[in-house]
């Protein structure tokens, strides 16, 4: 529960922030993507630095979670080729949209029609992507143990 | 209305901060997507039981909620170059585009395991090899995009 509430403050903050910054502006993005402004640039390596600088300070420290009581830990992945394409795709939709999550959320919050579309075609993408596993991964939990592959099949 | 963006040597730095408190408070991964996928998911099947990831992203529209009651509504009008390069019937290709954009940028950010924030913000600040690759391939795909809509319109 504190874990929650804890998660949507930071969403608040985050959502405010990125009102405030402009970034619900598609002109803004555009204006950045385009080279013709540079305010998106310093905001973005800024927010990686002090994020940097922080999570470096509690790795170091090797401390837990303040309301879990879980180890601090992460990962550093390898890139896959699931990240490259995935981001092409993505990039594709920034640059067309000018928006990406995060400030379609907020274009939401603040009334703009047309983020509607947006969203709506966010959701569709984030659906059709979970359920594009879904017929792999659910006939395997049915497997009891010691069943073979074949009576698997016969049984289902 | 607050006309002047916040510096972004404080908009920034506060983002940065939000990645610092998921990880120390609950040691999570700070990423929109995710919480996009969360809602996405338990809503399907009938559940509002959330996770944190999606009370975060429920945090974000509450954020622009808030900043359009206390500090009033968007400074611009339209959208972008889509509402100044479509005029009359031709307006329909907006949510045609912007459909297909919200396509991509789900299911590509859910393939790519993050979006702006997840592996630009969170992972790259992580040192993450796959998130400093795919924060170079979307912003460098979005950049050649966004000079090829100049070009056609």
């Amino acid at each position: 529960m504190r874990v929650r509430i804890a998660a949507a403050a930071i969403g608040l903050v985050f959502g405010i922030t990125l009102c405030w910054s402009g970034m619900s502006s598609p002109d803004v993005i555009r204006g950045a993507l385009l080279f013709e402004h540079s305010y998106l640039f310093l905001f973005f390596a800024s927010a990686v630095g002090t994020a940097a600088l922080g999570l470096a300070l509690l790795r170091r420290r090797e401390r837990r979670a303040l309301l879990i009581d879980t180890p601090l830990v992460w990962t550093r992945d390898s890139p896959a080729r699931g990240h490259i394409i995935g981001s092409l795709l993505f990039g594709i939709g920034w640059g067309v949209s000018d928006a990406c999550p995060g400030p379609i959320a907020t274009q939401i919050g603040q009334g703009i029609g047309w983020a509607v579309f947006t969203l709506v075609g966010t959701v569709a993408g984030v659906y059709l992507f979970l359920h594009r596993s879904l017929p792999e991964t659910e006939p395997a939990l049915d497997v009891k143990p010691g069943a073979t592959p074949a009576t698997r099949m016969a049984g289902g | 209305m607050l006309h002047h963006q916040l510096a972004w040597f404080v908009a920034g730095p506060v983002m940065g901060l939000c990645v610092v408190g998921c990880r120390a408070l609950f040691n999570g991964r700070l990423g929109v997507t995710g919480g996009f996928s969360e809602l996405v998911s338990k809503l399907s099947q009938g559940s509002f039981s959330f996770d944190w990831r999606g009370w975060f992203a429920i945090g974000i529209f509450a954020g622009g909620a808030v900043f359009l009651v206390l500090w009033g509504g968007p400074d611009f009008h339209g959208y972008g170059w889509m509402t100044r390069a479509f005029h009359g019937s031709g307006r329909i290709w907006i949510p045609i585009l912007l459909l297909a954009a919200g396509g991509l940028i789900g299911f590509g950010a859910k393939l790519a395991g993050g979006c702006t924030s997840g592996n630009g913000l969170s992972g790259t600040a992580a040192l993450s090899p796959a998130s400093l690759a795919a924060t170079a391939t979307f912003f460098a795909t979005a950049i050649v995009v966004s000079f090829l809509i100049k070009a056609v319109i």
